[in-house]
């Protein structure tokens, strides 16, 4: 037997430092969140009490009439380095007007890149550039704002309407036509992906009710556990090598499946090494080392990867098509989407530690004095202002310049942060409610054995509260997912031709840092002329409802596995 | 009977066991007569020292000048009715009334020439030697082994060997290897009350304080716990020193050897259980075990 005395003691200094940094770090987060909630009251107050707002309007300027030609072409001309594919495309675009007769010419180079369009702008000057570049299929607009007819005539070149050879030119007769196709052909699915995916929903149905007749197998798989994990691996990886977001998903599906194999195969041979029989599975659930956290991670990776291999979310509407203010049907979620979740994405890396650092911080740290109890309104009574003021805080905190503004512009970072800061009194409303949960008796064991206040809070209350914090925190988000209002105020755009970058704010010279959200397409499209686009509104609304019941399975999964280990 | 009995409910900010003072007693002791004791005579030096210990919650006064020796390897028992700050003396050895923060105190605790009330001392250091059982057996919500590691684990970097063999000692210690031996990764709470109680026995002697600190360990459990754990008290005493607080005056007879009788907040009589259960030299003592008050 080992004495206690003889075990190496643990280092108490580096216990200090470790319970000192984490008080710190709660304490700064609680700084940080009342941080945001101040600038906030301060938002509100500023410019309607502390200064009044002054200033004259300019008046509106002169009326420009402007004559629009608007061009497109069908196929690259440009290679978009140094040569012309076909014929080089030079438009002549002529004038007269009080100072004499005018020539121009034009060059126009149709380029591969997609989404770029391009408008040449007529004055009295002349041309405000000779050389464009747009995209094939995109718009080229002539815009003339004088008050004499301009003459346009292409004098070279494949005409709009010119296939990839670069024929018609100009000169031939061509009948423009255009096809549009809605889905895309190939595989829906990967077999080996839903191989993967059913496999792994198998092995989980097992963890929870085994099938006697199985069980041997899986002992005897078990038994060459490394064989097994190898086979795994070269499963994994020969599924991942496909590159595509659901080829990894089931390359994690077979990697679990191989898990899950080993540990089920353990359990039945310890279960049989404690003379007990297989078709005992109860006890048999209790041998499985580990369980309750395999069975949390197979089915998380389980819903997951149900919206990408069996639904094979890839659907174009979602993740192909953008928005399209012109053929419904051809127009889809995609920057939106991609919007969405990115806009989610940074709202929760923002939101969540930062309220759940206060809440803890306001639960177990704060003494109960004044300070603390006007914080505790102050918070309680944030989670209820309306979302649009939140709006108005993100316009000016993060996305103008100057003052409190942090210059981010109309950008999928600054409508992140904005989503963030509007869910974070809903979290801490909801951590702190979780943290009061949990019994004090668990506190006061935890001291008892003696633990630093970090720890306890660490190892003890944690825990114990991970279930409310995540179900409030996952509630909150879901909530600021479907919010237009605060966004458009951000300044959600409409039709946005790319993919969002979530950091494309922070650089400069980065010119597509617009962005757009499921709510505010959905707005757009509402407001529309037509049934077709009411069908596309109606699409993108069931999209988001999807989104928000996978987000809030997984919640519930979530909740599920943590009440279970505290309370089986 | 239990004065702490809605406590596990209340939150850690309100006091547990706080006295209600009321000046005139209705048992037709004054109040103001009353005083702690100081006949306080043990065999050997006091492992752990109780000197004028005054206490508040609030401005509630909780302790009255309360003096208390300790004596090693030897069970200790307060008795006396409810809200006469019988756990509030307990609590206050190991400082888990810091956590209360309405709760100040004035007084010395000396335990082996450490000042435990001194505001510079190593709170973790003083629980780690000072083990305390609570009234309700709390588990953690972690495996039985975790349970018993955890304390393990918090204090020292023990291999995986021989924080198998630490675990193993501690729950035979505790008496409750036989019955759990087959489970120790089943979850803590999933055992029966007093196996809970004997679990929490085993997380504080893991780690091998030198006194133990019980506050009524058996007012939850039935008859047949109940013995189980006198004996293993009885069984601990020679190797720890033990604190216990009981409302049962037969658990204080059986299994303690200096007993102390607190009421009002004032330890009212001090000696050997045999003494005091047999010959009490106050009359409110007499009282009180003999069952005609409390």
């Amino acid at each position: 037997m080992v004495a206690i005395d003889s075990l190496q003691p643990r280092n108490r200094r580096l216990r200090d430092v470790g319970e000192k940094s984490g008080s710190i770090a709660l304490a700064g987060s609680a700084v940080v969140g009342l941080l945001f909630l101040l600038v906030l009251v301060w938002q509100i107050a500023a410019p309607t009490v502390v200064s009044g707002a002054n200033g004259e309007i300019a008046g509106a300027t002169e009326f420009i009439p402007e004559n629009e030609f608007l061009v497109e072409w069908k196929a690259a001309n440009w290679d978009g380095d140094s040569s012309y594919l076909t014929s080089q495309i030079l438009i002549e675009i002529s004038w007269d007007d009080s100072n004499g007769s005018h020539v121009e010419t034009l060059n126009v180079r149709v380029i591969e890149e997609q989404y770029i369009s391009a408008d040449v702008h007529i004055t009295e000057s002349g041309l405000s550039e000779n050389t464009v570049e747009v995209s094939k299929k995109e718009d080229l607009a002539i815009i003339s704002s004088m008050n004499v007819p301009v003459k346009i005539e292409q004098i070279s070149g494949p005409v709009p309407a010119a296939d990839l050879t670069g024929l018609p030119e100009v000169g031939d007769f061509v009948i423009p036509a255009e096809v549009i196709v809605l889905w895309g052909e190939g595989p829906v699915f990967e077999a080996q992906e839903l191989l993967a995916w059913i496999s792994l929903l198998f092995l989980t149905v097992m963890l929870t009710r085994p099938i006697v007749s199985v069980l041997p197998y899986l002992e005897r798989a078990a038994k060459q556990a490394r064989y097994v994990k190898i086979i795994a691996a070269v499963f994994a990886l020969g599924t991942m090598s496909f590159g595509t977001l659901s080829a990894f998903l089931g390359g994690l599906c077979w990697w679990a499946c191989g898990v899950t194999v080993c540990r089920i195969g353990a359990g039945v041979t310890r279960l049989r090494e404690a003379g007990r029989e297989i078709h005992q599975t109860d006890r048999l659930l209790h041998s499985i080392s580990n369980r309750e956290d395999l069975l949390l991670s197979n089915r998380m990776l389980i819903v997951f990867a149900f919206l990408f291999i069996p639904l094979e979310i890839s659907i174009p509407f979602l993740t192909e098509r953008f928005q399209d203010g012109i053929y419904p049907y051809a127009s889809g979620l995609r920057a939106a989407f991609y919007g969405t979740i990115w806009t989610m994405t940074i709202a929760m890396i923002v939101a969540i530690p930062i309220s759940v650092g206060a809440a803890i911080y306001l639960e177990e740290y704060a003494e109960p004095n004044r300070i603390t109890k006007l914080i505790q309104a102050l918070v309680t009574n944030l989670a209820g202002v309306p979302s649009i003021v939140f709006g108005m805080f993100g316009l000016a905190v993060f996305v103008q310049q100057g003052g409190l503004g942090w210059g981010l512009g109309p950008s999928i970072l600054a409508a992140g942060l904005t989503m963030g800061v509007m869910a974070m009194p809903i979290v801490v409303l909801a951590s702190q409610e979780a943290l009061r949960s949990v019994p004090s008796s668990l506190r006061e064991s935890a001291f008892g054995v003696g633990c630093t206040r970090w720890q306890v809070v660490r190892d003890h209350i944690m825990p114990s509260a991970m279930p409310g914090i995540m179900t409030g925190s996952i509630l909150a988000m879901s909530r600021i997912m479907g919010e237009a209002a605060p966004l458009i105020v951000v300044g959600a755009a409409a039709g946005i031709w790319f993919d969002p970058d979530p950091l494309a704010a922070l650089d400069s010279g980065n010119p597509f840092t617009d962005f757009t959200v499921i709510p505010v397409a959905i707005y757009q499209w509402t407001g529309l002329e037509g049934e077709a686009w009411k069908s596309m509104a109606a699409a993108a609304s069931v999209a988001l409802i999807g989104l928000l019941v996978a987000m809030n399975s997984v919640a519930i999964i979530l909740r599920q596995h943590f009440r279970k280990r505290l309370k089986a | 009977m239990t004065e702490n009995s809605d406590d596990e409910e209340n939150d850690l900010k309100s006091a547990p066991g706080q006295v209600v003072v009321s000046s005139t007693d209705d048992k037709g002791v004054e109040e103001k007569d009353l005083q702690s004791t100081r006949e306080l005579e043990i065999e050997g030096e006091a492992h752990l020292m109780v000197t004028d210990m005054d206490l508040w919650y609030g401005d509630k006064q909780a302790l009255y000048d309360v003096t208390l020796p300790i004596a090693r390897n030897s069970v200790t028992a307060l008795i006396g009715p409810s809200g006469c700050g019988k756990s509030t003396l307990l609590r206050v050895m190991n400082r888990m009334n810091d956590l209360i923060p309405i709760c100040h105190y004035q007084g010395k605790i000396d335990f082996e020439g450490t000042e435990v009330t001194d505001d510079d001392a190593d709170m973790v250091e003083i629980r780690k030697r000072i083990g305390m059982v609570f009234q309700r057996p709390n588990p953690f919500p972690k495996s039985i082994y975790d349970n018993v590691a955890y304390g393990v684990r918090l204090h020292y970097k023990p291999s995986r060997a021989e924080l198998d063999q630490v675990v193993e000692k501690s729950i035979k210690r505790s008496a409750l290897w036989d019955e759990v031996s087959d489970r120790l990764h089943e979850l803590g709470t999933s055992l029966s009350g007093g196996q809970q109680q004997r679990l929490c026995i085993a997380r504080s002697i893991a780690i091998e304080p030198d006194i133990i600190l019980m506050d009524e360990p058996c007012s939850a459990l039935d008859p047949i716990a109940t013995a189980a754990i006198e004996e293993l008290i009885l069984e601990l005493k020679k190797d720890f020193t033990v604190v216990i607080v009981t409302h049962s005056m037969s658990q204080a007879a059986r299994i303690s050897d200096y007993t102390g009788f607190m009421y009002l907040g004032r330890l009212v009589e001090f000696g050997k259980t045999d003494q005091i259960f047999s010959n009490p030299k106050e009359k409110l003592t007499e009282r009180y075990i003999t069952g005609r008050f409390g």
